[in-house]
C-alpha cells in the first residue's frame, strides 16, 4: 500500500533520517520506535504529503506520492495527531464530520451521507452516545477516540497514528490499542503509529496482528521486522542506552504473551539488588 | 434538529428586515406610523396617491439607504470578525486584525488631505484596506506557507505603521478644516449614506459576504490548524486565501463607507457562538444577521438620544459592551 524507497530529508542543513526504506501492506501494523527527537514524525509528515523528501520516493499505491494533490492524499491516508489543540468547543459530530472535506467540493457541507458516515466512525470507536456533546468536555482518551473516528470517517485505507496514546491514563491507553485492534480486525486498515513504548507492538502482536516494528535511530531504521525478532535486550540496549528484560508467559487460553520491562539506564547510579531474578 | 436550524435561519433572515422596516419611522423628522405607510404603498401602487416630495425623500433617499447600508455594514464587520476567528483560530481577533481598518483610515486621511474634500475618501479608504491586509499578508508569509501567527504578526506591524501614519496626518492637516473631517471620519458615522455608496461600499460588502457564506464549512476546517486541515485534504493556501479575500473585500467596503466602527467585528461573533455555537455553518450567518441588527438599532439610538448626531464608533462600544456582559451573565458563556 504505502512504500517509501531511499528516502531523506533535512531541514536546513541538519539531516533528518537518510536512505530509509520500508513498506506497508494491507491489514499490517507498522511500529515505528525510537527516542525523542529521532525523526518519527517528520517521516510521518512526509507520507502525509506535507512535507517533501529530499531524496528518493513515497509510493502511494504504486503512485508517486509527489504526483497526487492533497485532497486525494486525504483518500488515502488519514492522520491522527499526536496533540490536538482544542480552540473552539465544536460538537463531537461536528469534528468528524471534517474527516469528510476531502470528499466534498470547496463550497459545499456536509451531506445526510456524510452525517450517516459520521455516525458509523463514532460507533465504531464506541461514542455513539458523545454525537452531540462539545469535544472540549471530553477526557483526553476520549477525545483521543474522536479523532480515530474523524481519522475512520476519511475512508481511507491507510491510517498514520503518532502518539496516539501520548498523555492517556492506564485504561484509556488500552481503550485505544483495543480500538485500534478491532479497526484492523474488521476493516482491513494499515496503521503507521509512530509510538513511545515498544510495548505497543508486543501488545498487538500478542493479539494476533500481523505486526511489523521499526527501530528508527542515528538517521535510518536500524531493524525492520516482527516484534519477536526485533525487539530484543541488545536492540533496546543501543537504540534507548538502557538495561531491559524481555519477558514472556503463557496465559490461561495458550497463547504467549510478551512484554518489555524495562530495568536501569546504563549510566543509572540507582542498581537492582543484587540476586533480583525476574 | 431540521425543524429547530429552519426556525433558527428564517429568524436569521427576518430579524434585520425587521431592523430595517421599524428604522424608517424613527428620526428628527416627524413622519407618523400610517405617513409611513402611505409612502411605502405609494411606491407599489404606482402614482395613486398624490403626497409631498420631501416625505417621500426622507424615506426613499435618506432612511432606508441609510438602514440597508447599516445592515451591510454591521453585518460584513462582524461576519469577517467571525471568519478570521475560526481562521486564526484565536476568538479574540477582531475583522481588523490584518490592519484593514488602520489602511482605510489612512487613505481616507490623505484623501482628506489632498484634495481637502470627501469625495475621493471612498476610493483612498477601500484602496488602502486592501493594500494593508496585502502587505500583512506579504509579511506573514515564509517559506511559501503562511502560518496563522505570522499573519497576525504582519497584521500588527501593519496596523501600527498605518496608524502612525493616520497620527503624521492629522499632525500636518490644517486644523480648522481638514482635521475635523478626519477625526470625525474616524470616528465612523453613516449620516452620509446615499444610494451612490451601495455602488462603492455595497458590491464589495455583498461579495465578500457570498463567498464567505459559500466557503463557512471549510472554515471549521481550517480553525483545526494547517497541518490538520491538510491531513484531511483541504488545499490550506487557497482556502485561507478566499477567506482573506472575501474579508478583507466585506471589511473594506464597510470601512470606506462608514469610517471604522469598532466592536462590532469583535462581539458580535461572539454573541453568535453563545446563541448558535461554534459551528460555523450557523455561526457565519448568525453574525452577519446579528452585526446587521446590532448596527441599526446603535445608528438608530445615535441619531435620537441627542439633537445632534453621536458617531457611531462611540455608540458601538457604549451600548455593546453592558449587552454584551448582560448576555455573558445570562447564558453563561454557553459552552463558550
Amino acid at each position: 500500500m504505502i512504500e517509501v524507497i531511499n528516502g531523506s530529508f533535512s531541514y536546513e542543513k541538519s539531516g533528518v533520517f537518510k536512505n530509509l526504506s520500508f513498506q506497508v501492506n494491507k491489514g499490517e501494523i507498522f511500529c515505528i520506535v525510537g527516542p525523542n527527537g529521532c525523526g518519527k514524525t517528520t517521516l510521518l509528515d512526509c507520507i502525509l504529503g506535507i512535507l517533501k523528501l529530499d531524496e528518493g520516493e513515497i509510493l502511494i499505491n504504486k503512485k508517486q506520492i509527489k504526483e497526487i494533490p492533497p485532497r486525494e492524499i486525504a483518500k488515502e491516508v488519514a492522520y491522527v495527531p499526536q496533540i490536538h489543540t482544542k480552540t473552539f468547543p465544536y460538537t463531537v459530530l461536528d469534528i468528524v464530520l471534517m474527516g469528510r472535506a476531502s470528499h466534498m467540493g470547496i463550497f459545499s457541507s456536509p451531506s445526510a451521507q456524510d452525517r450517516d458516515i459520521a455516525g458509523q466512525a463514532l460507533e465504531l470507536v464506541g461514542l455513539a452516545d458523545f454525537m452531540n456533546r462539545p469535544y472540549t468536555q471530553l477526557s483526553g482518551g476520549e477525545g483521543q477516540l474522536v479523532m480515530i473516528a474523524r481519522a475512520l470517517a476519511q475512508k481511507t485505507p491507510v491510517i498514520i497514528m503518532d502518539e496516539p496514546t501520548a498523555h492517556l491514563d492506564f485504561k484509556h491507553e488500552l481503550t485505544v490499542l483495543e480500538t485500534v485492534i478491532q479497526l484492523v480486525r474488521q476493516t482491513g486498515l494499515s496503521i503507521i503509529m509512530a509510538t513511545h513504548f515498544p510495548n505497543h507492538a508486543f501488545y498487538f502482536e500478542n493479539n494476533g496482528i500481523n505486526t511489523s516494528v521499526a527501530l528508527m535511530d542515528q538517521m535510518t531504521f536500524s531493524a525492520v521486522g516482527r516484534p519477536t525478532e526485533i525487539l530484543s535486550e541488545d536492540n533496546l540496549m543501543s537504540l534507548y542506552q538502557i538495561n531491559a528484560k524481555v519477558v514472556s508467559c503463557l496465559l490461561d487460553n495458550n497463547t504467549e504473551l510478551r512484554q518489555i520491562v524495562p530495568l536501569n539506564t546504563v549510566n543509572s547510579r540507582v542498581t537492582f539488588e543484587e540476586g533480583c531474578k525476574i | 434538529m431540521v425543524i429547530r436550524k429552519k426556525i433558527i435561519y428564517a429568524i436569521l433572515i427576518l430579524s434585520p428586515l425587521i431592523c430595517i422596516f421599524f428604522s424608517l419611522f424613527i428620526g428628527r423628522f416627524p413622519l407618523s406610523v400610517p405617513l409611513v405607510a402611505k409612502i411605502l404603498w405609494s411606491k407599489l401602487a404606482i402614482g395613486s396617491i398624490y403626497l409631498p416630495d420631501k416625505y417621500d425623500t426622507v424615506i426613499w433617499e435618506i432612511r432606508m439607504p441609510r438602514a440597508i447600508l447599516g445592515a451591510l455594514v454591521g453585518g460584513s464587520l462582524a461576519i469577517s470578525g467571525a471568519a478570521f476567528q475560526g481562521l486564526f483560530r484565536n476568538p479574540l481577533v477582531s475583522s481588523g486584525i490584518l490592519g484593514v481598518s488602520s489602511g482605510a483610515g489612512f487613505g481616507a486621511a490623505l484623501a482628506i488631505l489632498i484634495f481637502n474634500s470627501t469625495s475621493y475618501t471612498y476610493i483612498f479608504a477601500f484602496c488602502f484596506g486592501g493594500l494593508a491586509v496585502l502587505l500583512s499578508y506579504l509579511i506573514g508569509r515564509v517559506y511559501n506557507t503562511t502560518p496563522a501567527i505570522m499573519l497576525v504578526l504582519g497584521g500588527v506591524i501593519v496596523s501600527s505603521v498605518f496608524s502612525a501614519l493616520i497620527s503624521f496626518a492629522k499632525y500636518v492637516a490644517d486644523p480648522y478644516n481638514q482635521l475635523p473631517t478626519i477625526v470625525f471620519w474616524l470616528m465612523g458615522s453613516l449620516a452620509s449614506a446615499r444610494y451612490h455608496d451601495f455602488i462603492i461600499g455595497g458590491i464589495p460588502m455583498a461579495a465578500g459576504i457570498t463567498g464567505l457564506i459559500a466557503i463557512r464549512w471549510r472554515i471549521n476546517v481550517l480553525s483545526m490548524g494547517d497541518k490538520e486541515a491538510r491531513s484531511l485534504g483541504i488545499d490550506t493556501a487557497l482556502n485561507k486565501g478566499i477567506v482573506i479575500i472575501c474579508a478583507t473585500l466585506a471589511t473594506a467596503g464597510a470601512v470606506c463607507v462608514s469610517g471604522i466602527i469598532g466592536w462590532v467585528g469583535l462581539v458580535m461573533p461572539h454573541i453568535g457562538r453563545m446563541l448558535v455555537g461554534n459551528d460555523n455553518r450557523l455561526l457565519i450567518p448568525a453574525s452577519l444577521s446579528l452585526g446587521a441588527c446590532f448596527l441599526i438599532i446603535v445608528d438608530n439610538l445615535g441619531r435620537l438620544i441627542t439633537g445632534s448626531e453621536i458617531p457611531l464608533g462611540i455608540l458601538t462600544a457604549l451600548v455593546g459592551g453592558p449587552f454584551f456582559v448582560y448576555l455573558l451573565k445570562k447564558t453563561k458563556g454557553g459552552g463558550w
